[in-house]
């Protein structure tokens, strides 16, 4: 594979080509404001699987803190973009600023945290990594001159980008407007970890995962490189909460809970650990699939769908379908949709699956 | 690699069903008849949509569900009725939020352009997330708190007094005729919105009354939190009054622990502090002595006050297994003034977004029959919320297990409260 | 004085369940090398059977307590069974996922037969207390102690004694050359789910009596355990009850202190408290207070 290049073949190319002008054109072909909403969290969200993934997925390093990644973005986010009257008071930045900070920020955060974090192994990582949602939650909730304690506070950031204000562009509506904001930072987001994952540094980080200590001998600084995956890792949970933010408009130190970490890591599981598609395709099915169950549950048995019908109710059927696919997708297909979209496109005879380690 | 090809077929049948579902779009008919139709208003089939996004699942649903009832029974009875203006009935599209903001906001969006407004909204946060879109779109959503913040806002319709007027009343009532006078107050409340609310009730209350907090507890409304420092401290400090604000899983925790310490001060809790569970529970003895309500209207099955007598009797016809529930009375109330404001925008001739805005403004005071306090109406900054209080004790006898110990009063110090 | 009295007593006991829950992950962890983020679900499954054989079938406390156990520690072999022993040889991080989704569906179905509404287990203990020199303690939080005291006891006599307890400790030690040696790795592990069944459904009972009623929630003390093992080191038993009744204890302590004496650090600031532990102990000795150090394998 020729690391150099965009696209790894003309197929790759035209494949994304065709992508890019079907998400650009979604929001202008299909009005359901429904729909809109669903995908613009799909998206947000998205962009925090990606990053999630390229720790977990290419550098091997197990995280249940995205969560508190994803809230410090959404913070420093509402800290410069919000307007200055308002409470608590923003700092009324624009776009061109807040979002990049939204970013860089919780990035520093991961490098000062990440050395602690990444002594750690396995199981150790894990609990310590979920410690890191609940000590986030109390910051959070004590710093209320930035996130409005347990008030939580309003998000409304200026989206214009010079003449483009992605709160309203032309005569579309607020989420037909941010629909192009959002998947274009999925889109950039995703180009990015693609080209990383290609190049030298990728190709280092993936040999910390499968042998570390074999990468070790050959040259490749373990540390440096689980510190760098950390580092981006956190940055892009950042960019994804502060999206996520403000398509919910208002948060609270509540919503950066461990129940949305591990929506990150199943997100990653079932699109497909250690591909770089896997964190946009698992974010659209664990978005996506809640809302299709609910269009079609008039015809599943035992569904409640008023309050005082007996049965289970959607919410929780939709928990129960969740659980069952990570479990499901663990034992029965580790690699995630990427790898059934993979050996779809393989059996068809045009594309060549590269045989790979285990994802973890 | 072991072949897999019926989760492949399930993906694509995700990817297939997501377009499918999104393709999938409102068509509204011409208008006809004397009204003109609107979203969520067809006056050919005669019907008006009103949307309800409400926790039905997880532990709120406690709330949400009992809400959601009292919402249906009054909806159902105003239809039997003939429905609004006698002729248009009234439709409700209930979503389950699971006290989860981004799922409120979602069904927000998928209702938005399909009711004429919402009837209840439950969940503080799941208010405020969808108070941008609300007055970005010109729509009315009921929310079904006592938050002061609502009272001001032009595209929310609340019910009540605030919590901060439960406090004051309360409390007034206590060291002036509840023989509380120079005793040791304190508080103890959660550390988030709902519990600020409550604490400036009682430092207006204490300013007012010339008391002073002796200690201020808080504990996190968090699952699992220990709250046994906090009585510990309260015990401490001889604290002989205590006011509550909790939820009744919590109220649950912090009580018991509060009768192992020996500590038995008066409690009295703010409304949601309590649920009819607790009064059965081992507990109801510790708190038939010790705890009381601050909430509004009258006890379960009290006929002497008018609406009670009409909801008893609509529950009778429509929905007789129903249980004796506090947030069925709300619910109840909340539907009774959706259906006031429903009948002026009808009277009006708009049921327009903008036509329910209007006729917000016009409909003058909404009455609730004594279940809770008339509401004088106007633009969002005249408004004027109810000012009474009533409080019970606990009497596991009595159909919620609550029994009144003074209706329906306001005192001076709640008068003097207000809301910018 | 009291005062400090009072706290250590609730603390040791708080700290005693936490010990309670921390036995099974240590169970399942010296088996199978994972941790199992399922227990708070098994601990949810037992205490509302106990709920059901008690209260909805009429069976006496202690036989519903007994059969409750035995049905828990069956799920507990039967999800090893169906769902984990597919997951032989994977990655510690996909195992604990498993478990984790596990414990996603069992949340909801608990609420789902059970509903979300607080239920009394109505045991035998109910809120009376004793008291000792002006100290109030919960008749059944002596009862909690005992059991605790009792789960302890028969663990350490099975793993010093029993054939499978030993066995389990060769697997523990070198999985390879305890199976060489005969043992049955799968029995071991069955028989470790078991046991984490088992415990998780007495923890929940104490949890659950008197005052402290049947929720869906309950299985939160499972988070609040995790520090509890990652203190004392996630394969020793001892370890598991000296980390909870630490973090047990310093809960209470700062719940009771550092409101006056430490204000800046917030309210609520004792739910965070094992979390702080948990990362200080950490950093000093990544593997615990009692742990084994692993060894890196190339």
């Amino acid at each position: 594979m020729d690391g150099l290049s965009l696209f790894a073949s003309r197929r790759s190319r035209n494949l994304t080509l065709a992508l890019i002008v079907g998400v650009a054109a979604y929001p202008l072909v299909v009005r359901s404001e429904l729909w809109l909403t669903v995908l613009l969290f799909v998206g947000a969200t998205a962009i925090g699987a990606v990053g999630l993934n390229l720790l977990t997925g290419f550098t091997g390093q197990v995280s249940l803190g995205h969560a508190f990644f994803l809230g410090l973005g959404a913070y420093t986010a509402c800290y410069l973009g919000n307007p200055t009257g308002g409470a608590p008071a923003g700092r009324g930045l624009p776009l061109f600023v807040w979002l990049p900070l939204a970013a860089l920020l919780p990035g520093l955060v991961g490098l000062v945290v990440g050395p602690a974090a990444l002594r750690l192994k396995g199981n150790y990582l894990a609990v310590v990594s979920l410690g890191l949602v609940f000590l986030g939650a109390h910051v959070f909730k004590q710093w209320s001159s930035v996130t409005g304690g347990s008030d939580g506070t309003s998000v409304a950031p200026s989206l214009a980008l010079g003449p483009v204000d992605f709160a309203g562009i032309g005569g579309l509506t607020r989420n037909q407007s941010l629909f192009f904001l959002v998947w274009g930072m999925v889109g950039l987001t995703t180009l990015g970890s693609r080209n990383l994952v290609r190049t030298r540094p990728g190709r280092a980080m993936q040999a910390v995962r499968d042998r570390e200590v074999a990468a070790e001998v050959i040259g490749v600084s373990v540390a440096r490189y689980k510190l760098g995956a950390f580092a981006i890792s956190s940055g892009l949970a950042g960019l994804s909460g502060a999206l996520y933010a403000v398509v919910l408009t208002y948060v609270e130190p509540g919503t950066w809970s461990l129940a949305l970490s591990i929506q990150f890591v199943a997100m990653i599981i079932v699109g497909g650990i250690g591909t770089t598609t896997g964190g946009v395709l698992g974010a659209l099915f664990v978005g996506g699939l809640p809302e299709v169950v609910r269009h079609y549950s008039a015809s599943i048995p035992f569904v409640a769908r008023t309050a005082s019908e007996r049965g289970l109710s959607l919410p929780q059927l939709n928990q129960i379908l969740f659980g069952l696919c990570i479990v499901g997708f663990l034992v029965l297909e580790p690699r995630g949709i990427a790898a059934l979209w993979a050996r779809a496109a393989h059996r068809s005879g045009e594309h060549r699956v590269q045989a790979r380690p285990h994802p973890l | 690699m072991r072949p897999l090809p019926r989760a492949g077929l399930a993906s694509g049948l995700v990817v297939t069903a997501l377009l499918a579902a999104a393709c999938g779009s409102a068509t509204s008919k011409a208008p006809a008849g004397t009204l003109r139709s609107a979203p969520g208003f067809d006056p050919v089939a005669g019907t008006i949509k009103v949307g309800i996004i409400s926790p039905l699942t997880g532990p709120v649903q406690a709330v949400g569900k009992p809400l959601t009832a009292g919402n249906e029974v009054y909806f159902n009875k105003v239809n039997a009725k003939g429905g609004i203006g006698g002729r248009y009935k009234i439709v409700f599209e209930e979503r389950d939020s699971a006290y989860v903001a981004q799922q409120a906001v979602q069904a927000y969006n998928e209702l938005k352009t399909n009711v004429v407004l919402f009837g209840q909204v439950l969940g503080t946060a799941s208010t405020k997330a969808l108070l941008t879109g609300l007055k970005a779109d010109g729509l009315v959503a009921s929310p079904a708190s006592l938050d002061a913040d609502w009272v001001r806002e032009p595209n929310l319709l609340p019910i009540g007094g605030p919590y901060q007027i439960q406090a004051i009343n309360a409390l007034t009532w206590y060291v002036t005729d509840g023989g509380g006078a120079g005793r040791k107050i304190c508080t103890l409340a959660q550390d988030d919105a709902y519990g600020q609310a409550g604490l400036q009730g009682v430092d207006f209350a204490a300013r007012k009354d010339g008391f002073s907090v002796t200690s201020a507890k808080t504990f996190a409304a968090t699952k699992g939190a220990d709250g046994a420092a906090a009585i510990r401290g309260l015990k401490d400090a001889g604290c002989q009054a205590v006011f509550l604000v909790s939820t009744p899983s919590d109220t649950g925790t912090l009580l018991g622990l509060a009768a192992t310490a020996d500590f038995t001060p008066q409690w009295i809790g703010q409304s949601p502090s309590y649920s009819s569970s607790l009064a059965a529970s081992p507990l109801g003895d510790y708190l038939s002595k010790y705890f009381m309500v601050a909430s509004e209207g009258t006890e379960w099955g009290d006929t002497s006050v008018p609406g009670m007598k009409d909801m008893l009797a609509d529950i009778a016809q429509i929905k007789p297994d129903q249980q004796p529930d506090l947030y069925f009375i709300f619910g109840y109330d909340q539907a009774r003034a959706v259906v006031q404001v429903l009948e002026k925008a009808v009277a009006l001739g708009d049921l327009s977004h903008a036509g329910i805005m209007a006729a917000m403004e016009q409909v003058g005071t909404l009455t609730f029959g004594g279940l809770t306090g008339d509401y004088p109406y106007g633009k969002a900054a005249d408004r004027v919320f109810p000012r009474e209080t009533t409080l019970f004790k606990v009497d596991p006898a009595k159909p919620v297990g609550l029994a009144v110990v003074k209706k329906g009063f306001a005192t001076d110090q709640a008068r003097q409260f207000d809301i910018r | 004085m009291t005062k400090l009295v009072e706290l250590i007593v609730s603390g040791t006991i708080r700290g005693a369940l936490y010990a309670l829950v921390a036995l099974g992950f240590v169970v399942i962890y010296k088996a199978t090398g994972v941790i199992n983020f399922a227990q708070g679900g098994l601990l949810l499954i037992g205490t509302y059977l106990t709920y059901n054989a008690h209260v909805t079938w009429g069976l006496p406390f202690w036989p519903a307590v007994g059969l409750a156990t035995a049905l828990t520690a069956l799920t507990g072999v039967a999800v090893e069974r169906t769902v984990l022993r597919r997951m032989a040889g994977q990655p510690v991080f996909a195992v604990i996922m498993v478990t984790l989704g596990l414990l996603i569906v069992v949340q909801q179905v608990v609420p789902a037969i059970w509903g979300y509404d607080r239920l009394n287990l109505d045991d035998p203990w109910g809120v009376r207390r004793l008291s000792f020199g002006g100290i109030h303690v919960d008749l059944k939080d002596v009862w909690a102690l005992a059991v605790v005291a009792v789960v302890l006891a028969a663990l350490f006599a099975f793993f010093r004694y029993g054939r499978y307890g030993l066995a389990m400790r060769a697997m523990a030690i070198d999985q390879e050359a305890a199976m060489a040696q005969g043992i049955s790795a799968r029995r071991v592990v069955a028989l470790s789910w078991g046991i984490a069944g088992a415990v998780a459904t007495l923890a929940g009972v104490m949890l659950a009596a008197g005052s402290g009623g049947v929720d869906p929630a309950k299985d939160v003390i499972a988070l609040a355990a995790f520090p509890a093992i990652i203190l004392g080191g996630l394969d020793s038993p001892v370890g598991a009850v000296v980390g909870g009744l630490a973090i047990g204890l310093s809960q209470a302590l700062t719940g009771g202190y550092q409101p006056d004496h430490a204000a800046f650090l917030g309210a609520g600031f004792d739910t965070v408290m094992p979390y702080v532990v948990m990362v200080l102990v950490l950093l000093a000795r990544p593997c615990g207070l009692f742990g084994t150090r692993d060894v890196v394998r190339a």
